[in-house]
């Protein structure tokens, strides 16, 4: 019994490193997904729809790696879901906004 | 997490690099040996002849022409292979019917005989090919799992990479210290070196090797912003290739391609052709299109040059429209495969790429070195996770390239009738390597350590005999041919072999001196408590 309840001790070091690697693997998955589509969008005009596109994949490696880095030096795990979940709704508002504007103008 | 900035970062590159240390153990050895994936193969088909050498294009091509036209009638796309520095016979390649139950056929290459201009028949292998594709595709599983953990492995190194820049303040310093011999000092000194010496390197080949696969992984971006058609329209933008053209279903007699060479050589005056391909071969739509060697990393458009097969005109073609991005891109490509390196070039590469896996097991073992003293201090012994990773350390870092040994071993002793003999090939080196696995858990470390690696010396040391029991072409005889593709194999095992005995008897050597260090230390303690005694008899 005290095994489990050693599990499910949510104060634990090891759910906190764990909250971690999943907020890194898939939180930091979708920061890659939306910085990509963000800067797809505020460079299509400049360089081409699909190069911007390319630009954006090309990015998100480098994009992810960093979001990793991010989440593992923060404060706590806590702090590193808001963070990345706020970036993401930032991102994810830009685009729509960026695909309203785009829609008018043309 | 822990402390500062840089404290997590260390700890995330210590962690980052263990979880996947030996997969990428696994990809960087079998990728580098990539770089020499065609000489390897010419090695594991003995049967291919030594090849004159004054013979002209002209003539090889008219072999390859008379022999597609016997055997490969119907297929619409010919490749002809010229001999060049990497592999000096002459082959054909098609892609062959299906099989049944597949979609597509497999793409078959034949070493053709330039005396009766026939096929060379040669044991069945996989060759420096399968050995190669298995660090990007792995061996067994599926091709998309294959990618996927592949994909996450390249995502950690990326992650390993940049991480351990970010630690290293004293980047440059550091890389000038070199503590020698100093335990654990020694082996982290190691570590920075090797990964300082080749960094732009490992980034690199981690960066571009996740280019590879970049709409596989970023697939959820992909969807989200093109379609499929869109999708193939953006591929076609980025990587443009020369434009193939489709059989008409109307045969006719094609020109003698070395005809047609004449004018491409005319061209370029110069003899450095390095393929040619046909397509909708014997047809009304003909086209041959010769490429000579890659001279730069831009798939430059001078490189190629395309002739009508039946009118004998130069098709003049489109340059080639990169976009900036696809610049990159394929930049990325050329540097990671390293297809227009000479020789020279290749060998740099093939050190680096070693340079890089060595940095890669210094890391595995530093994890080990840093948690001894106090691992061994533990009353009921070191933990399991410890026992693990030294006992996987053991037996992929020494006992991986004994398993690639024996790849070759089973190339040179498996029945050559044998049914699946290439598959064979390939089951000898993976069981070897999971026996090799296991043997260190019944083994004290150190004695498994020193074990292995002497195997190892034996086995590389002993590969150039086998090769001269087992076939007619040993280094008495390819050295004085001139076949420095099949003699640079050998010798290579035989520097290998030597370098694996160096290290053994290194090994050795200090292990001596650890445990005499330990016996003067325990001599020392019970004289002083003799002496104490007897001073403690004399005040009593």
């Amino acid at each position: 019994m005290p095994f489990f309840i050693h599990k499910f001790n949510f104060n634990n070091t090891r759910w906190h490193v764990f909250s971690r690697i999943i907020a890194a693997v898939f939180g930091g998955y979708a920061l890659a997904t939306s910085s990509s589509i963000l800067l797809a969008k505020l460079l299509g005009d400049v360089v081409g729809h699909y190069q911007a596109i390319h630009i954006g994949l090309m990015l998100t490696f480098l994009t992810y790696a960093c979001a990793t880095m991010w989440v593992f030096s923060v404060v706590s795990a806590k702090s590193a879901w808001f963070g990345l979940l706020k970036l993401n709704a930032i991102f994810a508002v830009l685009v729509l906004l960026l695909m309203q504007f785009t829609e008018m103008s043309s | 997490m822990k402390g500062n900035f840089r404290q997590s970062m260390k700890w995330l590159h210590t962690w980052v690099g263990l979880v996947v240390g030996w997969i990428l153990f696994f990809m960087f050895l079998t990728g580098t040996l990539g770089y020499f994936y065609q000489e390897i193969t010419r090695w594991m088909e003995p049967e291919r002849p030594f090849v004159e050498h004054n013979i002209s294009n002209e003539k090889l091509i008219d072999i390859a022409q008379v022999y597609l036209k016997k055997n490969a009638q119907g297929i619409d796309e010919w490749d002809i292979m010229l001999p060049n520095v990497r592999d000096q016979n002459l082959r054909v390649g098609w892609r062959h019917a299906p099989e049944p139950g597949k979609k597509r056929g497999r793409y078959k290459i034949t070493v053709l005989d330039i005396e009766s201009g026939s096929k060379v028949e040669s044991r069945a292998t996989g060759g420096g090919r399968l050995l190669y594709r298995m660090h990007y595709r792995l061996h067994y599983l599926s091709t998309d799992i294959s990618y996927w953990i592949v994909g996450f492995c390249s995502m950690l190194m990326l992650l390993a990479v940049i991480t351990g820049v970010v630690i290293h303040k004293k980047i440059f310093t550091d890389f000038f210290t070199f503590r020698a011999k100093k335990g654990l000092l020694g082996w982290l000194d190691i570590h920075n070196v090797l990964s300082v010496i080749a960094l732009p390197f490992h980034f690199m080949i981690t960066y571009s090797g996740l280019l590879f696969f970049l709409f596989t992984y970023m697939v959820l971006s992909t969807n989200l912003q093109v379609n499929e058609d869109e999708y193939n329209e953006m591929r076609k933008e980025i990587f443009p290739r020369t434009s193939q053209v489709d059989s008409a279903n109307q045969p006719t007699e094609m020109l003698a391609i070395s005809s047609l060479y004449k004018q491409v050589n005319h061209q370029w005056k110069t003899n450095e052709l390095s393929y040619i391909e046909v397509s909708a071969a014997d047809d009304i739509n003909a086209r041959a299109l010769f490429v000579r060697h890659e001279t730069d990393i831009t798939y430059n458009p001078e490189d190629q040059i395309m002739i009508n097969a039946i009118t004998g005109e130069v098709i003049s073609q489109k340059t080639k429209q990169y976009t900036v991005t696809g610049i990159i891109h394929n930049g990325f490509f050329s540097l990671h495969e390293g297809q227009f390196s000479g020789p020279l070039a290749r060998w740099i590469y093939f050190f680096t790429g070693l340079i890089g896996t060595a940095m890669i097991a210094s890391g595995l073992v530093l994890w080990t070195t840093k948690r001894k003293q106090q691992q061994m201090k533990k009353p009921q012994g070191p933990d399991f996770g410890y026992r693990l990773v030294e006992q996987l350390n053991i037996g992929t870092i020494v006992g991986l390239p004994i398993a690639i040994a024996m790849y070759f071993y089973a190339n040179r002793l498996l029945p050559l009738g044998m049914t699946e003999r290439a598959d064979w090939e390939a089951n000898v080196m993976f069981i070897s390597w999971a026996l090799l696995l296991i043997y260190p858990a019944f083994r004290p470390k150190s004695k498994a350590w020193l074990e292995q690696l002497q195997l190892a010396a034996l086995v590389f040391c002993f590969m150039p005999i086998l090769n001269m029991l087992t076939t007619d072409k040993h280094l008495g005889v390819t050295i004085p041919h001139g076949d420095w593709n099949y003699a640079g194999f050998d010798l290579t095992m035989l520097f290998i072999g030597g370098a694996f005995a160096f290290s053994a008897y290194k090994f050795k050597q200090l292990q001596g001196k650890e445990s005499k260090v330990k016996r003067d230390r325990k001599n020392m303690t019970t004289d002083n408590s003799i002496m104490l005694s007897k001073e403690n008899k004399r005040a009593a």
